[in-house]
């Protein structure tokens, strides 16, 4: 690295490009399993209370299923995520509960789209495409 | 009191912050545990919608200790910078250069976000002791 050279990393720019994608087919799986996870925890919600007022136990039962099983999807693709962008605890810790409180998912991924996510495919597209050095005369 | 490197490596463990988030996990895992238990008592007595959480509060409790594990593991041995960081010469926050004598107003846009993302990432590293901000 102080060199200066782009040799010695031990990264082909194909195995980077490869790197580049799963990062990209990571990210929008977090994000879709990210906005349906929180949808379905809405509809939940929604149940849940109306359950106060008509006494339909089944209704809610079933989006529960449904909503665990969802979660523990979510579980793997963002810790997967958050593995490959390299986050720290905390953050980490908060996009995994997110799935688990109403909204937040949408909040959260917001805030970790904006402060990690952008950013590193930002790096990751200077990175795979750099700039190609001037030839010598 | 010094011990052996090899003891060394291993103290961070017992720094009051990383006790902190042992006690923390060892707790998650005892109340999963416990919901999980409770749920099997509620499937035996003939809720059949509580077998899927009597399997589920468990796999959240593995993947807790899964969870932990991993910090520590990235604790002792923190984690490579993926490709493209270290290409762009993460931990340093350095800027890539593409070869000698490139001039410096050549950055497009997405170069000058990334550069204010490492040097951002930098910042919290340093402010917070090492990869995972748990020291």
């Amino acid at each position: 690295m102080a060199g200066g050279t782009v040799s010695g990393s031990g990264h082909t720019p194909d195995e980077r490009a490869k790197e580049v994608r799963r990062v990209r087919l990571n990210v929008v799986l977090y994000r879709v399993m990210a906005y349906v996870t929180g949808v379905v925890l809405i509809v939940l919600c929604v149940l849940a209370i109306m359950q106060a007022f008509v006494n339909d136990e089944a209704a809610v039962s079933v989006v529960g299923q449904i909503h665990g099983g969802l979660y523990i999807v979510y579980l793997l693709v963002a810790f997967s995520l958050c593995r490959r962008l390299r986050l720290p605890t905390w953050p980490t810790v908060a996009v995994l509960l997110a799935g688990t409180i109403p909204v937040m998912t949408f909040i959260v991924e917001r805030w970790i789209s904006h402060r990690y996510i952008d950013p590193a495919l930002a790096g990751a597209t200077a990175a795979a495409n750099p700039p190609v050095p001037e030839p010598r005369s | 009191m010094s011990g052996s490197p090899e003891a060394s490596r291993w103290r961070f463990l017992i720094t009051p912050k990383w006790l902190a988030w042992h006690a923390l996990v060892i707790l998650i895992v005892v109340g999963m545990g416990w919901l999980g238990y409770w749920q099997l008592r509620r499937a035996e007595a003939g809720n059949a919608l509580s077998w899927a959480y009597t399997f589920e509060w468990p796999l959240f409790a593995i993947f807790t200790v899964v969870f932990w594990v991993k910090t520590v593991r990235d604790e002792i041995h923190p984690p490579a910078p993926t490709s493209w960081q270290e290409e762009a010469g993460l931990p340093a926050g350095a800027r890539q250069r593409g070869g000698a004598g490139e001039p410096d107003g050549e950055e497009d846009g997405d170069l000058i976000a990334y550069n204010a993302y490492l040097a951002r990432l930098a910042k919290e590293v340093r402010g917070h002791g090492r990869w995972h901000g748990l020291r």
